[in-house]
């Protein structure tokens, strides 16, 4: 039987990551994935990353499966694709459906990266077609280019419910509401704003009373809960939707692991049934290894890091690294993992009501229930300030390890520090050049340059824009609030791209000089329906 | 020790015991959770004795599901409740797929 | 808690449900004590649910004929449960002559007990089951096997027997039967003694050890079983299947599912790791002999492969009786795999045996004393 000494199942990025480490060490590795593409969930995602340099953070995560890809490549790895691995064995034997045949392959080492699915729950007509998961819905928009429906309700405020709203929004479908059972927005603060400016309504405290359909979905009702998740009656609102996505939390795929007899635990905070296993990666079965979202849902950020740490302490358990090696890669990686473990959406922070951020600023409660800042909390945060001439504003307003935007500026005009996961700060005597790189760069879409006075009682806010079709130079439309409301009339001044950029394009649009710090987001009535962008077409 | 016999009280139908929970095998909530209160205590018996979880999926979409309702009839930890054994294949696979071996490649 | 009972039955699978069940039935207080999590976690839940009489031993064949004839046809209703019963007959395929002698050999030992089982030709075989292939030369055909749901018939003599008021106690594994003053009175596990007239032990293999805690010793061994289910396929038959080689059997159940289950000729020398698992060959293996029976089913997707332990008796058929030097034993093991379509009938007379009742079959060559040298 053909041995390999390491087989990893699953190239998304945990296998492939853990696959390039293997392989740099001198391990002869093969990665099998039941699809026809490589990259697991990354392929889907056409949003940027959060996190810092080593995270490869402010590059688009089908962009970072691209890398991984070729890393592997140049590593050597063989990476088998359409090969469902259908069992796992004693003596670390996996049986691979490739094509039309079984084939038996054995690993002196095995590392199971599968992921995870998604959750789903349970109201009167959940089993309507047209009720389908946030994953699903964006594997139809970003890798089969199809539409998943036209009006849309998104249930789960997580990242997955708020990073797909937006998604579904660049793809033109309409969204008709954010919806949570949770009193609060649970993912990114930056995430949900940038969805709330287009004018999605956040229903917090709210979940779905029932599906409306015959053969399928046709409508939605939700309402109110009260804090033990019962409908609070009179507090119903329906909604015409063709389409409802959950985004309600994911589960490890760790069937492979108990088949293949791991000790298994039912660990809420990890989503579900994983395997036991060492700071390493390794399970209870000598040289079988898990990483990324199969041993504990987390972003794929710490799936790669997970991987290269299997991958390395794989290839010591093979005698491919000394100890010595082994240890000081794994110190350095465990300082990676721990950096993007930290801050308001740590692990151990789930759960926990932040009252302050880390600099003792009370968070904005607004965002919380809204998905966005009001207009009277924004000025508290380091990163908004008011200043003659064009400046960044950063509305920044949680502790999440990311700091792409101190680098973008060629000025110096950002500032976060050591610390990752502070808050950014305009810095005093830099001077802003407005060349839109920090724009372009913030993950969360949350850096606008302001000139408060640009002349004739009017102001210049440059905006991130990431929607087809580009609004043209000189056109007139409507400027909305981070609430999404219409504010004020705005006309557009410059609509910038550029290859730094990677596909965000800097609109800048003129506005009465009182809406310099509330115009956030720029409609064209008279666009909409004439130009509706194509299907399929994202940012990508 | 789990003692079958202990009490959990009586069954009480609910308005929503007919929305179905294991799509596969078309497994509903009432039937759950009367299969709880003839004895069947976990999943596996569950699974046994009304097939939520036996189909195409494997229990993929239905197995938290069913395990909280079963946790909320016995009034414990869904945590309790050890999850039905995973079996190979992974996918449904043809049977002449399967008996078409290949040792090398 | 009252641990006391008039019959303690170590053992929550069929056969420990299916006693339970005719004992409340007739007005016993019973206790069943299962090691593992589940009611039926052993054989019960991983046999191919075969309600035979043709091919089995002499010896258990009036137990099997006894139960087609009285208590299957109408254990649905008695259970309030979906057993799944179908008697329409079971066909064992023969493709060459050695196998044909082989089936010859079956039938006519099955007759000389009073069973009606005939040799078909190939012609006459596909008359009853068209889909089978041609190389299918010949089979025995018993008209009155059939089959049923192990699953839900196990879990619902559970169910009926707790509903009873049998009490049954899971993850509750047995340590020691002790005799009190020359009279087998206590069960004891890891935390609680309990105390009864009358134990069945019908433990599976589990009952070795526990036997020999009152010094009796029954010659047993583990030979490992798989097997597999299709998805649903459209209703195509609903005889039994087997084969002269015994390279694969099963049947169609009511859901659409066909069950096989099968060997690779290893399965006495498998290893495990303390669970039942699959090895990596056998399904393969039983696929290979399914299609060349039944190309059709080629295309068929499985959805699972399972195994499990059978407790194979030295001489392939089990021990029901009672213990004459450990007084208040009876003991029910070393089904040798095919224990299930005999459940109800060992259920009925392992009730009999408790209350010293007539039996309803003669046990006597199923006794547990019955091993002897070859000279």
């Amino acid at each position: 039987m053909e041995r390999f000494d390491l087989i990893v199942v699953g190239a998304g990025p945990a296998g492939l990551s853990a696959s390039i480490e293997g392989a740099k060490k001198g391990m002869r590795v093969v990665v099998f994935d039941e699809n026809d593409r490589p990259g697991g969930q990354l392929f889907k995602q056409i949003h940027k990353f959060f996190g810092s340099k080593e995270h490869k953070a402010k590059i688009r995560g089908f962009r970072i499966g691209q890398q991984l890809l070729k890393e592997a490549a140049d590593a050597g790895v063989k990476v088998v694709l359409g090969a469902t691995v259908e069992g796992l064995y004693l003596d670390k034997e996996v049986t691979v459906k490739i094509g039309e045949k079984l084939f038996h392959y054995k690993g002196d080492a095995i590392l199971v990266a599968t992921g995870a699915s998604e959750n789903m729950v349970t109201f009167p007509g959940w089993t309507l077609p047209g009720v389908i998961g946030a994953g699903a819905a964006q594997t139809m928009m970003n890798l089969h280019g199809v539409k998943p429906g036209s009006k849309i309700l998104m249930l789960g405020t997580g990242n997955v419910g708020l990073v797909v709203s937006f998604q579904l929004l660049q793809c033109g479908c309409e969204v008709v509401a954010l919806v949570d059972a949770a009193p609060q927005v649970g993912g990114y603060g930056v995430h949900a704003a940038k969805v709330a400016r287009t004018g999605v309504p956040f229903y917090l405290s709210h979940t779905i009373v029932e599906a409306e359909g015959e053969d399928c979905v046709t409508g939605v009702t939700i309402a109110q809960v009260d804090e033990h998740f019962q409908f609070v009656p009179g507090t119903e609102k329906h909604f015409d939707v063709d389409t409802i996505c959950l985004a309600v939390g994911l589960s490890p795929m760790s069937q492979l692991l108990k088949m293949a007899g791991c000790r298994m635990e039912d660990n809420p905070a990890k989503g579900g049934q994983v395997p036991v296993c060492d700071e390493d990666g390794q399970t209870s079965v000598p040289g079988i290894f898990v990483a990324g979202d199969v041993s504990g849902i987390e972003e794929a950020s710490s799936a790669m890091i997970e991987g290269r740490m299997a991958g390395l302490a794989a290839a010591r358990y093979l005698g491919y690294v000394d100890d010595a090696a082994a240890e000081t890669g794994k110190e350095m990686l465990e300082g990676q993992l721990l950096s993007l473990r930290q801050g308001m959406f740590a692990p151990g922070q789930k759960g926990k009501k932040i009252e302050t951020t880390e600099e003792g600023i009370p968070v904005s409660e607004n965002l919380l229930k809204h998905g966005f800042v009001a207009d009277d909390e924004i000025l508290r945060f380091p990163g908004v300030t008011k200043r003659v001439g064009i400046h960044p504003v950063m509305e920044c307003t949680q502790n999440i390890p990311c700091n792409p935007c101190q680098d973008a500026c060629p000025k110096g005009c950002i500032s976060i520090g050591d610390n990752i996961t502070a808050l950014p700060y305009v810095v005093e005597d830099a001077k802003c050049i407005g060349c839109g790189m920090c724009v372009a760069a913030c993950s969360g879409q949350a850096v606008f340059l302001v000139d408060e006075e640009i002349g004739g009682g009017f102001a210049s806010v440059t905006l991130p824009y990431e929607f087809l079709l580009l609004p043209e130079k000189g056109e007139n439309g409507i400027a909305l609030g981070r609430d999404g409301k219409e504010l004020c009339p705005a006309s557009v001044l410059d609509v910038k791209t550029a290859k730094a950029f990677d596909q965000t394009a800097l609109l800048t649009i003129k506005v009465p000089a009182g809406m310099a710090m509330r115009a956030r987001f720029y409609k064209n009535p008279s666009r909409e329906g004439k130009d509706a962008p194509k299907e399929g077409g994202a940012a990508r | 020790m789990n003692d079958r016999s202990r009490d959990i009280g009586p069954f009480v139908p609910a308005p929503d015991d007919d929305m179905i929970i294991c799509r596969c095998e078309e497994v509903t909530k009432g039937e759950i959770r009367r299969a709880v209160h003839d004895g069947m205590f976990t999943i596996a018996e569950i699974r046994r004795y009304l097939r939520a979880g036996m189909g195409l999926c494997q229990g993929q979409t239905c197995s938290k599901l069913v395990k909280s309702i079963v946790a909320r009839e016995l009034n414990v930890s869904p945590a309790c409740l050890e999850p039905a054994t995973s079996r190979a294949p992974m996918r449904p696979t043809e049977m002449y797929i399967l008996a078409n071996e290949e040792r090398e490649v | 808690m009252n641990n006391h009972a008039d019959v303690i039955i170590v053992g929550g699978g069929i056969i420990g449900c299916a006693a339970a069940y005719y004992l409340t039935k007739k007005g016993c207080s019973v206790l069943v004590l299962e090691g593992s999590k589940d009611i039926g976690n052993g054989g019960s839940s991983r046999n191919g649910g075969g309600v035979r009489q043709s091919g089995r031993d002499p010896r258990e064949l009036p137990l099997a004929m006894y139960g087609i004839k009285n208590l299957w046809p109408t254990l649905s209703e008695e259970l309030e449960v979906d057993c799944e019963y179908h008697q329409d007959g079971n066909l064992r395929l023969g493709k060459t002559e050695k196998h044909l002698e082989i089936l010859q050999g079956l039938a006519d030992r099955a007759r000389a007990c009073g069973l009606d089982v005939r040799m078909i030709d190939g012609d006459e075989v596909r008359a009853i089951n068209p889909y089978l292939s041609d190389e299918v030369i010949g089979a025995s055909w018993c008209p009155t096997d059939g089959h049923a749901n192990p699953l839900t018939t196990t879990l619902g003599y559970y169910k009926m027997a707790r509903r009873l008021g049998a009490r049954f106690i899971t993850e509750e594994p047995v340590i020691a039967l002790k005799k009190i003053k020359g009279h087998l009175r206590q069960v004891i596990t890891a935390e609680n003694v309990y105390e009864c007239d009358t134990v069945i032990l019908a433990a599976g293999l589990g009952s070795r050890d526990i036997a020999a805690t009152v010094g009796i010793d029954i010659p047993m061994q583990p030979a490992m079983l798989e097997a597999l289910v299709t998805e649903a396929q459209p209703p195509m038959f609903d005889q039994m299947l087997g084969t002269a080689e015994a390279d694969f059997y099963g049947h169609q159940t009511k859901h659409g599912s066909f069950v096989f289950g099968g060997t690779s000729g290893l399965e006495g020398f498998t290893k495990d790791n303390h669970t039942p698992v699959t090895s990596s060959i056998s399904a393969p293996s039983t696929c290979r002999g399914i299609i060349k029976y039944f190309p059709i089913l080629k295309d068929a997707k499985i959805v699972r492969t399972w195994a499990g332990w059978m407790d194979l008796c030295a001489d392939k058929v089990p021990v029901i009786s009672p213990v004459s030097e450990v007084p208040g034993l009876i003991l029910a093991c070393g089904f040798s795999g095919h224990g299930f379509g005999i459940a109800p009938a060992v259920g009925t007379v392992l009730s009999q045996l408790a209350l010293h009742e007539t039996t309803a079959v003669d046990l006597h060559e199923l006794r547990y004393d019955r091993f002897r040298a070859k000279a």
